[in-house]
């Protein structure tokens, strides 16, 4: 056989395991470790747990159970109540003005966790119950929850640029940096969508007429809950921007500062405590082992240079361009995004994609972006998009699946619209990394 | 299959308490890495607390490993398999975990050949060198040690390794007897957080 025959009998047969429903790391741990013996004998056997060692050295996955208690203590603690209360009496008084808020609300929660799961536990249960009883139409209300909350991955703190970053090994505190600026303009181009709707049609987002009971005073004082997450975000990012300490401790510094902030609103309790320490257990074991797998999954794929093969039959045999071989690779990528969950998404990703996207000569850091935008995308896409099962779980009875599935169209032209400006004009992505780096 | 089942309730017990206590290791991980950032900010940067964090975190998943399966943490491609009934889920997975105790022995296999390397043998079976040990025909060689400027000893938390994914073999065994009585049958309700 040769190398593409061996790689694609490999992606083949990880495939047919990971339909069979085992557990992601399990199968392409077993496929991983079997190519690899049946490769290499006995040299083979200890690549499976080299992927250990190598994951023990790589430093900044130290942030992941830091991320994904900050994301439990804020979900759990509903420590966002008050947030979204400022967002609500603030812009309240325009035609989907609430719509626009919960973007806003989307934002500041997505610089303070890393998943898009605590984005969208606090969407569903907060905001969307709230924008329903006012009468906005449940289709904008839903999608406009769904697409708000992908943006936790690509705000930072984000966990999927960690995990690029350890797959394409680029520093993770320029893929931070990178993912700012596209997801504020995303959020901006949600906000945009949200008012040109409701100008056209204001029956979609009412003006909320409970508010005249504010007094002036009360707005400013809710003004002071927008301090609590910017307090959270810049006792991580100062400290690391300015060279203080490294990307691993100012997460740990986010997290506890998660905590205080939960301990001092009187929001944590045993019981929420708990939970928190035993759900970041589980989730952290869960992205760990699938590194781990995928790692070694990596490894026997390097060995057999089939990348390069790959290379070859797209540039020489079939004569396309870089860019062309670029959008066709976006475009299957949110293919299979519909129908895979985004951990066996970077598992496929990892080993082809990143290095031909480095072979064809295209910046990785730049590419983090789009990759972190087209597994928004994914996330969301029917038939099989993870926020989808999410927010029907999530949701109030009312809202159904066919609901949910046409709620993220329009936003979904929007992402994609994101991804496409960005392709353009890389420095949007790229400038602020540059500057700081660059200093 | 009821002795099979008590041996499954056994790891689970197991796996459980020390999923319980190892839960907390998260602090400890944040306790580590906030001393590095006030060390490194107001007196002297330590040496040993990036190691030691390295460490602490393979620790944290390798022996929390076990209870998050037991509790189902492990994500799963639910296309098909969402749908099934329980028993069907069963008696697939009877079939694929066998796949996933062939990486867990495949890695524990890796995790013994590392560990004897620390302990200074260069031979290729280490299982050998492990008996040898324990029978007195083998010693402990050349140490190996980190090369960064602490220079820990490597065979601590290599030995961990291969106490959390013996436990994590030990875990696959009990789901897949699990699954067999399931697939059988019987009644076996599902560990949750």
């Amino acid at each position: 056989m040769s190398q593409e025959h061996i790689a694609l009998f490999m992606f083949a047969s990880m495939m047919l395991m990971l339909i069979s429903g085992q557990r992601v790391f399990g199968a392409i741990g077993a496929v991983a470790a079997i190519a690899a013996i049946a490769l290499w004998g006995t040299g083979g056997q200890d690549i499976p747990f080299s992927a250990a060692l190598k994951l023990m050295k790589w430093y900044p996955l130290l942030t992941l159970p830091m991320f994904i208690f900050m994301g439990y203590v804020l979900s759990e603690t509903r420590l966002a109540d008050d947030l979204y209360r400022m967002f609500h009496v603030w812009f309240g008084n325009v035609n989907g003005g609430l719509a626009m808020g919960t973007i806003g609300l989307m934002v500041l929660i997505s610089a303070m966790n890393g998943l898009s799961v605590a984005g969208m536990a606090i969407g569903a249960t907060i905001a969307l119950p709230e924008l329903l009883r006012r009468g906005y139409n449940k289709l904008m209300v839903t999608g406009v929850v769904q697409a708000g909350s992908s943006l936790g991955i690509l705000v930072p703190p984000s966990v999927v640029l960690v995990l690029y970053a350890m797959i394409a090994r680029q520093p993770v505190g320029q893929l931070w940096l990178a993912g700012i600026l596209p997801g504020l303009m995303m959020a901006a181009l949600f906000v945009i969508y949200i008012w040109i709707r409701c100008r056209m049609n204001p029956d979609l987002g009412p003006v909320a007429t409970d508010l005249d009971t504010v007094t002036p005073a009360e707005k400013r004082r809710l003004l002071g809950a927008g301090i609590l997450p910017l307090a959270i975000f810049a006792s991580m990012m100062v400290p690391f921007v300015n060279g203080w300490t490294s990307l691993v401790e100012s997460s740990a510094i986010g997290a506890i500062a998660a905590l205080v902030a939960s301990l001092l609103k009187r929001r944590m309790t045993l019981a929420i405590f708990h939970t928190c320490t035993k759900q970041t257990l589980a989730i952290s074991c869960m992205f760990m082992w699938i590194i781990l797998a995928a790692l070694g999954f990596g490894a026997v794929f390097d060995g057999l240079g089939a990348v390069k093969a790959i290379e070859t039959l797209f540039t020489d045999q079939l004569g396309l361009s870089p860019w062309m071989i670029l959008i066709l690779m976006q475009l299957s990528f949110i293919l299979m995004g519909t129908f895979l969950d985004d951990t066996a998404m970077l598992v496929i990703v990892a080993p082809l994609y990143v290095p031909l996207v480095g072979a064809l000569g295209f910046d990785l850091i730049w590419y983090g972006v789009l990759y972190t935008i087209t597994t928004q995308i994914a996330y969301m896409t029917p038939p099989f998009g993870y926020n989808l099962f999410l927010m029907k779980a999530m949701a109030p009875p009312e809202i159904g699946l066919r609901d949910i599935y046409r709620s993220i169209i329009p936003f979904v032209g929007i992402m994609a619209l994101a991804l496409a400006i960005i392709m353009l004009f890389p420095q949007i992505a790229l400038w602020l990394p540059e500057y700081v780096y660059g200093k | 299959m009821s002795f099979l089942l008590r041996f499954a309730r056994r790891i689970d017990s197991i796996n459980t308490a020390i999923g319980h206590v190892i839960m907390y290791g998260v602090y400890g991980l944040m306790g580590i890495l906030l001393w590095s950032s006030i060390s490194k900010t107001f007196f002297m940067p330590t040496q040993w607390t990036l190691e030691m964090a390295q460490f602490a975190m393979v620790a944290y998943y390798m022996l929390g490993g076990p209870y998050a399966m037991l509790t189902g943490a492990n994500v799963r491609m639910d296309l098909f398999y969402g749908n099934w009934s329980l028993r069907r889920k069963a008696t697939v997975d009877v079939v694929t975990v066998l796949f996933l105790i062939f990486y867990l022995g495949v890695l524990l296999y890796g995790a013994l050949g590392s560990t004897s390397y620390s302990l200074g043998y260069w031979g290729t079976d280490p299982i050998a060198f492990f008996t040898g040990l324990v029978t007195g025909t083998e010693e402990i060689g050349r140490l190996e040690r980190s090369s960064t400027a602490w220079r820990p000893y490597i065979w601590p938390i290599k030995a961990i390794m291969i106490i959390g994914l013996f436990l994590m073999l030990l875990q696959a065994l009990s789901e897949l007897i699990k699954d067999m009585a399931r697939a059988l049958g019987h009644d076996i309700a599902e560990v949750k957080t």
